[in-house]
């Protein structure tokens, strides 16, 4: 029984540490309807930063965090400036190859900066396992997953609530009706990959906690994409019901099927479930349904 | 296209092919190789420069479907005793099949959801080959091949596979343009740039969709299946994301919607991984990194710049550069 449980309990955690990442993708689609498929790159490049500054300076990790945030928004708005900013409503071919191009050379520059090896990322959270009833939790993870939850719950509150958010929200929904309105999407735009960058911090920090870092790690963020399509392109509430049934799903899964196919399973069923979702209900469970027009 | 056109693209055309003809005899070994490389991938692009460049379909999943179509021609190769065109044949059918299946999620998922699905197509290819029984397609280790026969020949040497590959691959060109020409090919550029309007007017778009992913795949297949010949060892890391991505790529830059882009843009990418090859010692030790890494890392770095410059400020490639007598497109 304790088995089952932990298997639950993983799930849901890691389905948490997806619907951060998921997070990550949804804030910048909602302000710049453009999906910015290099997202992982930019959690790599958070957790490099991370491990850089720390190497720099070993006993205050906490500076170093905050030095690579910095660092980070900074890349991200350049990249916005220059990049995501002439893509706004362009269509689809072009900015899923952009942002694809983009990751390409992200990966690029991060093997060139940082080389192929292995490093060991810092234990900024301490190591020791979480014991609840009789299971070991992955105390980085249970850290993380709280912050999930009150991160969505604050971001939930943040676009529907304050007048900032609801702006931003405007942007979302039309960018030419938001600029009648004189919302500035600039200023949109900006806010939400300054937020996208911190959460990558944090979604590197919840990820990467004391185990080994390579450039690799940008798959993460492809894993995250089944939990962004069920929770819906524009859906900042709904992201965390969808990351738990993709993370749970994926674990009870491996526990059932994987002694029956000899492992493997929770790669691929978020990828399967992603599919089945994508052709029932293309938009997601809370996402926005938009009119095609001709 | 006016007679003399279509005169002067024939003549330089047969230039070309003569050309490629000659080149073993006056190339050395690493030219041979370099060429049968080129000649299969542009055999896979031009398949993925139908499916996406004409059609508008999304498909991330090209190298998945390139994987298939090897697998399936070293399989009957190896196992079965094949020569060379049968093995191709299911090659192209194999993979064909399994283009169907995404061409069909392709009929009620579109655009940026299509290319997400694509890309899940890599990873459920690499967990089916894993999964398969070892004595089919040998799971992780792959497959090994003897040389193949080809009407009485052994396809046996670098020189030998040249030969083919070209061939095949000049056929596979002007299949491509005869597609292209055809109701079929109007009807996906019908569909790329007007969905809902080509179905009001009367175009079976479910049916011109399946049509793109099942040649497209049909393609990949067949450059997968002469990839098992010259290599004669398949195995799944051959067959990436990062490739899919690559030769997606190789259609931006040179062009897209366009055949002649397609095969400019595979020449111009391939050549550069050459030359980035070649200087690869000295700019690892100019930036210190491993070579090989440096080779990955520096392709990555300019083809991801040239698509990023390419979609935001030069939509039609380097064909688009082209003195418009040259393209007809």
């Amino acid at each position: 029984m304790t088995t089952f449980l932990t298997f639950l309990v993983n799930g849901a955690l890691i389905g948490l540490l997806y619907s951060l990442i998921a997070l990550t993708f949804i804030i910048i689609y909602r302000s710049s309807r453009v999906f910015n498929l290099a997202q992982g790159e930019l959690i790599v490049i958070a957790a490099f930063l991370i491990w850089s500054f720390s190497d720099r300076l070993p006993d205050n990790p906490f500076i170093a965090v905050l030095l690579a945030t910095l660092a980070l928004v900074v890349i991200g708005l350049i990249i916005e400036r220059v990049i995501i900013r002439p893509l706004i409503g362009a269509d689809v071919f072009s900015y899923v190859m952009v942002t694809i191009g983009l990751l390409l050379f992200l990966q690029g520059v991060v093997l060139v900066l940082w080389g192929p090896e292995i490093r060991l990322f810092p234990a900024i959270i301490d190591l020791a396992g979480v014991r609840i009833g009789g299971m070991v939790l992955d105390r980085a993870l249970v850290y993380g997953a709280i912050a999930t939850v009150v991160i969505a719950t604050g971001m939930m509150i943040f676009f529907n609530k304050t007048q900032t958010g609801l702006e931003m929200t405007a942007v979302a929904e039309g960018h030419e009706i938001a600029l009648s309105m004189g919302i500035s999407i600039k200023k949109s735009l900006a806010i939400s990959w300054i937020l996208s960058c911190i959460l990558s911090i944090v979604a590197a920090i919840m990820f990467l906690n004391g185990k080994g870092l390579s450039f690799a790690a940008a798959d993460v963020a492809l894993v995250a994409l089944p939990a962004v399509l069920l929770a819906g392109l524009e859906s900042v509430g709904g992201v965390l019901i969808a990351g738990l049934i993709i993370g749970i799903t994926a674990q009870l899964g491996s526990y059932w099927l994987d002694p029956l196919v000899g492992g493997g399973v929770a790669d691929v069923l978020p990828f399967v479930f992603m599919i089945i979702i994508l052709l029932i209900r293309p938009t997601g469970l809370f996402g926005w349904k938009s009119v095609d027009r001709l | 296209m006016k007679n003399n056109q279509l005169l002067s693209r024939a003549w330089l055309s047969i230039a070309v092919i003569l050309v490629l003809i000659a080149l073993p005899f006056f190339g050395g070994g690493r030219v041979i190789g370099i060429g049968i490389t080129m000649g299969i991938t542009m055999i896979a692009v031009i398949g993925l420069q139908l499916t996406m460049g004409y059609a508008g379909q999304v498909n991330m999943g090209q190298s998945a479907f390139m994987g298939v179509g090897a697998f399936a021609a070293g399989f009957c190769v190896s196992k079965l005793g094949f020569s060379a065109i049968p093995g191709l044949l299911c090659a192209g059918i194999a993979a064909a099949l399994f283009g169907l299946v995404f061409g069909a999620a392709a009929v009620r998922i579109r655009g940026f959801y299509l290319a997400l699905t694509t890309i899940a197509a890599q990873y459920v290819f690499i967990f089916i080959m894993l999964k398969l029984p070892h004595s089919w397609f040998g799971q992780a280790e792959g497959l090994r091949l003897k040389a193949v026969g080809l009407f009485g020949f052994t396809l046996n040497t670098d020189v030998r596979v040249y030969f083919f590959v070209l061939f095949v691959l000049v056929v596979l060109t002007i299949g491509a343009y005869n597609i292209v020409r055809s109701k079929t090919g109007l009807a996906f550029v019908a569909i790329r740039d007007q969905e809902n309007a080509s179905a009001l007017l009367g175009i079976n778009v479910v049916k011109y969709k399946l049509l793109a992913f099942l040649i497209g795949a049909c393609y990949a297949g067949v450059a997968g299946g002469l990839w098992a010949y010259y290599v004669r060892y398949v195995q799944i890391d051959q067959f990436s994301l990062w490739l899919s991505i690559w030769y997606a790529g190789m259609i931006i830059v040179g062009g897209t919607g366009s055949i002649l882009g397609a095969i400019i843009g595979t020449f111009v990418i391939s050549m550069l991984q050459e030359a980035l090859t070649f200087l690869g010692p000295r700019l690892a030790e100019l930036v210190g990194t491993g070579s090989g890494q440096i080779v990955f890392a520096g392709m990555n770095i300019i083809l991801g710049l040239a698509i990023m410059i390419c979609v935001i400020y030069a939509r039609k490639g380097l064909v688009g550069l082209l003195p418009r007598k040259l393209t007809s497109e």
